[in-house]
């Protein structure tokens, strides 16, 4: 397919230029990772879950991360991937801090990939750990805004429940939540390149 | 796979597509963030119903009643069953509908925004807004994307169920059993996508027109003008607290 016939508008410091069938394939993969983090995000439901979930999205969320990488050749495009499903934790209210941690872990999973040359397979794991980083944006809000955000969930469902998500998520909680992120981020990336192996390699889409 | 030209139905209020962006920031804002107080009340109060409106009278009467009673049934349950129940029981039953009541608001009003923005309108939005394309056309596709991806997931989930297969028999394998076939319909269909896109001129060299009318009328100015006084009222009580307590 044609795809350097790109936009004149699109430029990226490094590599080639992305072309129309590389955004629509960010969309695309964009949509499926979503999809994942959302479904494995309603266990968060039960409070004990709700700081585990760092763990287990990445678990899941390797599998459709490990088939986009086999589609991305050019620098930028996990950036977009992480600083899109950024907007759209935000759209579905779970505040402005999954764009930031979006952008800043996509650039890093982006250079990380970058390194091993679009082919290497540890920094293709390595890269997922990275990437699988920015879900602790989701929880930011109850460390940055914890002042003007807690008294009111205080004030209208009481204080048991506030204190129990309050034991989850104390302050020295987030280098955890973050490197269990990192670290079940690589074990997805395991899972997912053994079911890219079995599933996709044999399919021809990989 | 139309990807350009979507029908986006009968519409009864037209907003441009930019409105809409500032009312989902307002909208996130305020209720993330709430304020305390009694004014703070009110204002999160209607910018929380304000979504389940604009549903209404878009024309979709019945999914608005049935977000606006889940809504209520949540919020309900948290506030008289949190006195009552102690222990995990409340832990439980408080946070699930803690988070269900926190999440209807926005999940209305981006049902509101995807039913009522064809793609166009949202790709001429963008452009006036003099948005790259590296961000617009991901975005247009993944909005796009989401309700195919949907029916895919409930075919597959229905050949699971044919063939016996569940998420409680199977465990952690039925996650592959579902999310491969998924991933492989989507790539194939992704293939479509761009062909069609590529075939429309999507990422050629020229700057892309558009047919689509879209601009500010007297609604959007409401509707900016409400959002703009919401998120206004928060600045102002989360700035001194005192002030509007």
């Amino acid at each position: 397919m044609a795809s350097n016939d790109t936009s004149s508008t699109v430029t990226v410091k490094m590599g080639g230029r992305l072309g129309g069938k590389d955004l629509i394939n960010i969309g695309i993969f964009t949509a499926i990772y979503f999809v994942v983090v959302f479904a494995v995000a309603c266990l968060g439901f039960v409070p004990v879950l709700m700081a585990a979930i760092c763990g287990i999205i990445p678990l899941v969320a390797g599998i459709p991360y490990m088939l986009f990488l086999t589609r991305v050749r050019k620098f930028g495009m996990i950036t977009i991937l992480g600083l899109l499903t950024g907007i759209i934790m935000f759209i579905t209210g779970m505040g402005y801090f999954s764009i930031a941690t979006g952008l800043i872990c996509g650039l890093a999973a982006d250079l990380i990939w970058k390194s091993g040359g679009y082919a290497s397979a540890s920094r293709a794991i390595l890269s997922h750990g990275a990437f699988s980083c920015w879900i602790i944006g989701n929880f930011l809000p109850f460390l940055i805004t914890a002042d003007t955000y807690l008294p009111t969930v205080r004030a209208q469902y009481g204080d048991a429940y506030v204190d129990e998500l309050m034991t989850y998520l104390q302050p020295e909680m987030y280098p955890v939540l973050l490197i269990a992120c990192f670290v079940t981020g690589i074990i997805g990336g395991f899972i997912g390149r053994a079911i890219l192996k079995k599933h996709f390699k044999r399919a021809g889409i990989a | 796979m139309e990807f350009f030209q979507s029908g986006a139905g009968e519409r009864t209020v037209r907003l441009d597509p930019r409105t809409k962006i500032v009312l989902l920031f307002a909208v996130s804002t305020v209720l993330l963030l709430g304020g305390n107080g009694l004014v703070m009340f009110a204002v999160r109060t209607a910018m929380l119903l304000f979504p389940f409106a604009l549903l209404a009278v878009s024309g979709r009467v019945r999914a608005a009643a049935l977000m606006l009673t889940t809504y209520l049934g949540t919020y309900v349950l948290a506030v008289f069953a949190a006195p009552m129940l102690t222990g995990t029981a409340n832990a439980i039953i408080v946070a699930t509908a803690t988070v269900v009541s926190r999440f209807v608001p926005t999940l209305a009003l981006a049902y509101f925004v995807f039913a009522t923005t064809t793609v166009s309108e949202f790709m001429a939005a963008m452009a006036r807004m003099h948005m790259p394309d590296w961000i617009t056309i991901p975005l247009s596709v993944l909005f796009r994307f989401f309700p195919t991806l949907g029916e895919e997931a409930r075919s597959i989930s229905a050949a699971m169920r044919m063939r016996g297969i569940s998420p409680l028999k199977n465990g952690a394998a039925y996650i592959e059993y579902a999310l491969v076939p998924l991933m492989s319909c989507a790539v194939s269909i992704g293939e479509d996508l761009s062909a069609a896109a590529l075939a429309r001129g999507l990422g050629g060299p020229m700057k892309r027109t558009n047919v689509c009318a879209i601009g500010f009328g007297a609604l959007d100015i409401v509707v900016i003008a409400v959002s703009a006084a919401a998120t206004a009222a928060l600045a102002g009580s989360l700035a001194f607290p005192g002030a509007v307590a």
